[in-house]
């Protein structure tokens, strides 16, 4: 019977690139073919921002704020970092899935390297989030009256910093998933983590306006200048903590990388 | 080189304090089927682990189609087909994407990587089902759907753990039959399982795991040899006859036993049928039912797999 294993034109396996990019098509595949998951990571940001405009926008009268700065504009940046945060904990959560799903199993007895098999699962997770970031920012735009002074260069900005901030705490999201090996292990520490640290920081309100320990631990968050580089974009202001936020993003991606293949490996 | 495409030695692994293999050692020529049996626990997954370089072994050493599992565990890799007890597919892709899927990281071109996925959902009767997503799959097309993905790279060894769990009786005589023909191809074949029917069907030898250890190997006839013996048994019309029976036989040479209206006794050949049959004839008796009994692989499973240790 020939279409067993007569015709051994054998394959003996491909370069790391080409496993990255099937990989990724992989992951994207499965994102198109369902996009509720899109469509729902955007609704709560959405709900977030359409709250926090109503609830906090007297805070734009407050000492301490920018002087003729709308709410709005104030808002957004810190939305976008926090939303790509959040995103990036799916990152973790769709690698616990595909060890789950079996497909991991499957990948393991393939000649490929774990390395890309993570790779590919973070490039996807950035193309998921820039997609719902763009989302945003578009209903943002339309319908809550977002127009910093920034400009479109001011928001692109932001939006790029915010995707830097995403990937790389996707590493470490990808590191935790690659040990706890469990879903909802991964979502409870990811809201343990990062509820507090949404609003021990400036994304709300000004530091100024916080009280006195919680301005202590707001400025030592990482995600403080995170927003704060995004929002002095957007809001066309002498930009600060690009660098740090940049580099902070990089070294958690390598710890991150680092961490992930080695707890990747361990047998499932 | 030589034409061995299973080749462990000495294989051992724990896991903490408990030794799931211990000194285990296999050994497969290309074209042939290794059927390892075992109940649960007895270390076969394990085996298939490191022999498909998913776990390292703690001593020993073992190389599949002439690669070692350790330091060239990529070769192994691109020379193997695993199909797990858990069928190992996405989900969220169809049958064809998934194979094509794998085909692609296995270096096929988009276009050879299609045609193979093609012929093997052709293979495995999934054609009609191709583009639907896998997770729509009844549990035998999932396992088919597995089974294919295995063979996508025209793997020169392939493992094949527990392969028929969960398949309907057509389904496993299917699975048999591409089984049947891989070897054919001189594909060379592991295969654990807990049905002896197809250890016997299947392999050309059988390995006994009991407790990470290997009680027993060998051919299915000299399992079979090692523990049963042949035996006849005959069933007579009235009960009242068995004494007289039983006595006829035991001057013929024979040891029978007696079961309500049946004597059962151990034979060295087919050929002592006759004997039988004269005996019950000499004294004016007529067996209703004269029946051979050959050992089966149960045989051999519950007198070997339950020993704690073979010496």
């Amino acid at each position: 019977m020939t279409t067993l294993a007569a015709t051994r034109t054998r394959w003996r396996g491909t370069g790391f690139g080409t496993q990255v990019l099937v990989l990724t098509q992989r992951s994207l595949r499965a994102l198109v073919s369902d996009p509720r998951m899109v469509v729902f990571s955007v609704l709560q940001p959405l709900i977030m921002l359409t709250l926090f405009s109503q609830i906090f926008a007297s805070v734009a009268n407050a000492p301490g704020f920018p002087q003729g700065v709308a709410y709005i504009d104030f808002l957004m940046p810190a939305i976008l970092v926090n939303t790509a945060m959040q995103s990036s904990l799916q990152a973790g959560v769709g690698l616990v899935t595909d060890m789950k799903n079996g497909v991991l199993a499957r990948f393991r007895s393939l000649p490929i390297r774990p390395g890309s098999v993570l790779l590919a699962r973070s490039l996807s997770d950035l193309a998921r989030t820039t997609a719902q970031l763009v989302l945003m920012l578009v209903f943002a735009l339309a319908v809550f009256g977002f127009s910093p002074a920034g400009g479109l260069a001011g928001i692109a900005g932001a939006l790029a910093l915010s995707l830097a901030v995403s990937w790389g705490l996707g590493w470490v999201f990808l590191a935790i998933a690659a040990w706890l090996r469990n879903a909802e292990l991964m979502q409870t520490v990811g809201f343990l983590a990062m509820f507090p640290l949404m609003f021990a920081s400036s994304a709300y309100v000004p530091i100024s306006g916080l009280p006195g320990w919680l301005q202590a631990v707001a400025e030592v968050n990482p995600l403080t200048y995170a927003v704060d580089a995004a929002r002095a974009m957007a809001l066309a202001h002498p930009v600060t903590g690009v660098v740090g936020a940049l580099v902070t993003s990089g070294a958690l991606a390598a710890v991150g990388w680092v961490l992930a293949v080695k707890g990747f490996r361990r047998p499932l | 080189m030589n034409d061995l495409m299973i080749e462990a030695t000495g294989v051992g692994k724990a896991f903490g304090a408990q030794q799931a293999l211990d000194g285990v050692s296999v050994a497969v020529p290309a074209g042939a089927v290794l059927g390892l049996l075992g109940h649960n626990g007895a270390g076969k997954t394990t085996l298939v682990n490191v022999l498909t370089t998913l776990l390292p072994p703690d001593r020993g050493r073992a190389r599949v189609a002439g690669f070692d599992v350790v330091r060239e565990a990529h070769q192994v890799r691109s020379r193997i087909g695993l199909t797990g007890q858990f069928a190992a597919v996405d989900e969220q892709l169809s049958g064809l994407d998934n194979l094509v899927l794998i085909a692609r990281l296995l270096g096929a071109t988009t276009r050879e990587a299609r045609g193979r996925a093609g012929e093997l959902l052709e293979l495995f009767d999934l054609a009609d089902a191709a583009k639907r997503p896998s997770r729509t799959y009844s549990g035998g097309m999932r396992r088919r759907l597995d089974l294919a993905a295995s063979l996508v790279g025209h793997p020169e060894v392939i493992f094949l753990d527990e392969p028929t769990t969960g398949l309907d009786p057509a389904g496993r005589l299917g699975l048999w039959e591409i089984v049947e023909r891989l070897v054919d191809d001189g594909t060379a074949v592991l295969l654990t399982t807990q049905y002896l029917d197809e250890a016997d069907r299947l392999a050309d030898s059988i390995t006994v795991l009991s407790q990470g250890r290997v009680v027993a190997a060998g051919t299915s006839a000299e399992l079979k040899a090692q523990v049963g013996q042949r035996t006849v048994t005959v069933t007579l019309a009235d009960v009242a006859d068995v004494p007289k029976a039983a006595e006829s036989l035991e001057r013929a040479g024979l040891q029978p036993v007696a079961a309500a209206n049946a004597l059962t006794a151990p034979v060295t050949s087919s050929r002592e049928i006759a004997t039988v049959v004269r005996a019950l004839d000499e004294v004016g008796l007529e067996a209703t039912e004269l029946a051979l009994g050959e050992p089966t692989l149960d045989d051999v499973y519950l007198s070997l797999a339950h020993q704690p240790r073979a010496a």
